[in-house]
């Protein structure tokens, strides 16, 4: 025992070296971005900033301050995660919790499992999917962003697994008590799930503000892209346009916006939210996985 | 009963609904009376449009795509109102564009980026036969435009005697162009094409690129002579970074699809093309060119050149503006002068660009289609020929003047004479020499060339980087390629365009990597010249090449 703690000591040392190398190849590519922005274009273009900023500089933070799109598209962003992150919870959990019961007070349970273990292992592709949404008349409108996506499947799953783990004498209890569902559901599985709901939270959150594909199919106005298409769109490839017969002016215009601190400094300025939520859903977040994932 | 009624009521609104949606689809006009009688009564025409847009198209603020003042002109002159079905930028807009297609149901008028997709909507009989509509409504000077490349633009987008598409023209770009630091050039002394004739010998270029590496006038710490993005030729002749000037000096063609004795031949696989590699090779080898060749990227090789680590580079004409302007941004003493290189008979070969580029395509379903004819007219010649009409509409002018893109008119496209860089050219040099006064001056965008030259040339040190930038691109690169004119050195090759074959569908991605990599393999002495060449002839034929040259014969016939 004893001669095992020195060597349980320096097994850990050598165990949070490797996590913190580890750690630092994750965040040195960020560190990196942020160095750019922090830079004047000649360095970036000269491709001399390291870890380090060369001539520091925060004009590119001063024309995003002035760039009306990137704000437009900011609030789109804001806007569609709020709604998202609201109706993906609500619905998750009042779809979990009917599933989390037995056959026989539930009839159609089976039905309803595999209709979704179905959706969620098959979907119906890119160009059915954008006949469907605009058929609905979802086109152009946040909507399309939203509701496509307002069911995550997995994230159904894994609440169904937390409301198993949670005794059933607790249930049993207040329905002695005389709750319904309603009230069992709301005041006692909600309650107890916190870490689980925060998880899906999470999921939904950074799912939502990272997606900028489903912006650059259905959203058919720049003008109207959330952040994400915003700023996949600012990366245009020269080679690209010079193949497809750009012409000067085009090129120029280009040019000068493929400007790349600016493009860095958008991209920190559009992580920063993400970066806000985390420290507070992290505790949970931990919880709620190992927890959610376990069932017998 | 009650269930049946209700689910009735409910499948009948779901098809009300799905009705509305697509009644407001395609073919929005609301009000369809023949084009004219429609001027006449004063009432509107609405289309709808496909547009592709630039992320950065320096609109003023408040205006759009959709209501700018190209469209208000647009609405003014014509009573056309312009509702953008969908816009995005880029290759985006090619998804926007595919979407469409798979749902059958297209705007009025859109733009489409390729010949394959206006066949494609062809074949699906979604767009309308523009020929008779052509004919009647299309301005005299539209028509010469079009002329001017010797029908080849029009050819391109007639199927079966239709003409399919309104293009896009898409003049010759020149042959890529050495640029070299003529700042260095002078502080070493050295000095190349002494006849002046713009064109120098590959022994010239050698000559420059290895007094410049061994002498490291910009005090670099690894002084590289000559560098290459990793894809080394280019199908465009002008191509940026490429060895396209070196290859085309020795007859090499590469990427190139041409017609030699009655049979297709594809550039990259003919013997020239071999010489032109073990010439690249033999350079690598003896550390003239870049050691990290297949490596260095295109960012990579821009830093090169703006760290003054190179100051031999390949590139179109127009390459100051965009991408040397950094170079100047880092050392204001950086001059450039350009050249081509001639082959041993002192001839420079260029190759035709496919004269036509984006097209304009009108839907089935479109109630007024004279419109795009009248908006082409408004556009394209109008526009550029009365001089009246930006007095008529200075928010106009001052688009113009301030540089706005061209993409925020109706129809992303441009359609000039063949010659209209060369032609705009003799105006600038007039302007700059004082020959003809600014108000005769043809078009708004070259009097502000004209303004900057004139305040580069008044203080060159000095002047501002995009003063610097116009100066070089028009009065060194477009210079060079009316030098070459006047000299009567250009040798001319015509390329055939042909459209997308079934096997090329589905080998040539492969067919291309096999190529680029190969000859990077050769290029850097990975395999010999002779083994490695031959073989890949072999393999390219084998992996369908020789199919798709038989396809192309067939398709020609």
């Amino acid at each position: 025992m004893y001669c095992s703690s020195t060597l349980s000591k320096t097994r850990n040392v050598i165990i949070y070296m490797i996590v913190l190398l580890l750690g630092l190849i994750c965040l040195l590519p960020l560190w990196n971005i942020v160095c750019i922005s922090l830079s004047s274009s000649a360095a970036v273009s000269a491709n001399s900033v390291g870890f380090l900023p060369v001539d520091m500089t925060f004009i590119a933070y001063r024309k995003i301050i002035e760039d009306n799109q990137f704000w437009r598209s900011f609030g789109i962003s804001a806007l569609r995660v709020a709604i998202a992150w609201v109706l993906n919870t609500v619905l998750v959990v009042l779809m979990a919790y009917p599933l989390t019961r037995s056959k026989s007070e539930f009839r159609g349970r089976n039905f309803y499992m595999g209709l979704l273990i179905f959706a969620m292992l098959f979907n119906g592709g890119m160009i059915p999917s954008y006949m469907l949404v605009k058929k609905l008349g979802l086109l152009n409108s946040i909507w399309a962003l939203i509701l496509p996506g307002a069911l995550p499947i997995f994230n159904v799953i894994m609440v169904m697994n937390f409301f198993k783990g949670i005794p059933k004498s607790l249930e049993e209890a207040a329905v002695i008590d005389g709750a319904g569902p309603m009230t069992v559901l709301l005041h006692v599985l909600v309650p107890c799930a916190k870490p689980c709901i925060a998880t899906i939270s999470l999921f939904s959150i950074v799912g939502s503000w990272n997606d900028f594909f489903s912006g650059l199919i259905y959203i058919q106005k720049p003008e109207n892209y959330p952040i994400m298409t915003y700023i996949q769109s600012l990366n245009v490839d020269i080679q690209e346009m010079l193949k497809s017969g750009a012409t000067n002016a085009t090129l120029s215009s280009v040019a000068e916006l493929s400007n790349k601190n600016l493009n860095a400094a958008k991209i920190v300025v559009a992580v920063i939210p993400l970066l806000m939520i985390y420290p507070f859903l992290q505790k949970f977040l931990i919880t709620g996985i190992v927890m959610g994932s376990v069932k017998e | 009963m009650k269930n049946r009624r209700l689910y009735n009521k409910v499948f009948a609104l779901g098809i009300a609904g799905s009705m509305l949606v697509t009644a407001t689809g395609c073919g929005a006009a609301n009000d369809t009376i023949g084009g004219d009688e429609v001027k006449a009564a004063g009432r509107d025409i609405t289309v709808t449009l496909g547009r592709q847009t630039l992320p950065n198209a320096k609109l003023p603020d408040g205006d759009t795509y959709e209501d700018n003042a190209y469209t208000r002109m647009l609405k003014e002159e014509l009573n056309v109102n312009v509702v953008d079905e969908f816009e995005a930028n880029g290759d985006d807009y090619d998804r926007q564009v595919s979407l469409a297609l798979s749902s059958g149901e297209i705007p009025d008028i859109m733009k489409v980026t390729s010949k394959d997709d206006v066949k494609e909507l062809y074949e699906n009989d979604l767009i309308m036969d523009l020929t008779d509509l052509y004919d009647q409504y299309a301005s005299d000077y539209l028509k010469s435009v079009y002329d001017s490349y010797d029908g080849r633009a029009l050819d391109n987008v007639t199927f079966d005697g239709q003409m399919m598409a309104l293009p896009g023209t898409n003049p010759d770009a020149g042959p890529s162009e050495v640029w070299i630091r003529s700042d260095w050039m002078n502080d070493l002394g050295i000095s190349v094409d002494e006849d002046g004739d713009r064109a120098i010998t590959i022994d010239e270029l050698e000559k420059v690129a290895s007094t410049f590496k061994d002498k490291n006038p910009g005090k670099a710490e690894k002084p590289v002579g000559m560098a290459f993005a990793p894809w080394l030729t280019s199908g465009d002749p002008d191509g940026t970074f490429s060895i396209n000037s070196i290859a085309y000096a020795l007859g090499a063609f590469p990427k190139t699809w041409m017609e030699k004795d009655g049979k297709i031949i594809y550039g990259s696989t003919q013997p020239e093309m071999k010489e032109a590699l073990a010439r690249i090779a033999g350079w690598f080898e003896s550390g003239l060119v870049d050691p990290q060749l297949g490596t260095r990227t295109w960012d990579d090789i821009t830093a090169l050149l703006s760290n003054g680590e190179t100051g031999v580079t390949f590139g179109t004409w127009h390459i100051p503006d965009w991408l040397l302007n950094n170079v100047r941004a880092s050392d204001p003493k950086a001059t450039f002068s350009s050249y081509a290189i001639e082959d041993k008979d002192g001839k420079v070969y260029c190759k035709h660009n496919d004269a036509t580029a984006g097209y304009i395509v009108v839907s089935k379903k479109c109630k007024n289609p004279e419109v795009v004819m009248k908006i082409a007219n408004l556009f394209y010649d109008d526009l550029v020929n009365d001089k009246d009409i930006l007095k008529k509409y200075p928010e106009v002018a001052k688009y113009q003047k301030d540089g706005v893109d061209g993409s925020t008119r109706p129809f992303n496209i441009e359609i000039n004479c063949s010659t209209s860089l060369l032609d705009d050219y003799s105006d600038i040099k007039k302007g700059v020499n004082g020959e003809i006064s600014d108000a005769e001056v043809r078009t708004v965008e070259s009097g502000e060339v004209i303004k900057s030259v004139r305040n580069y040339l008044a203080d060159p040190e000095k002047a501002e980087v995009a003063d610097w930038a116009r100066y070089h691109s028009r009065m060194v690169g477009i210079e060079l390629m009316n030098t070459l004119i006047d000299e009567g050195k250009f040798e001319w090759i015509t390329p055939v365009f042909p459209s997308t074959t079934p096997t090329m569908e589905t080998n040539q991605a492969n067919l291309d990597k096999l190529e680029e990599e190969t000859f990077i393999k050769i290029a850097t002495g990975a395999v010999s010249v002779d083994d490695g060449f031959d073989s890949f002839v072999k393999q390219w034929n084998d992996q369908g090449g020789e199919q798709i040259i038989s396809e192309i014969e067939n398709s020609l016939k």
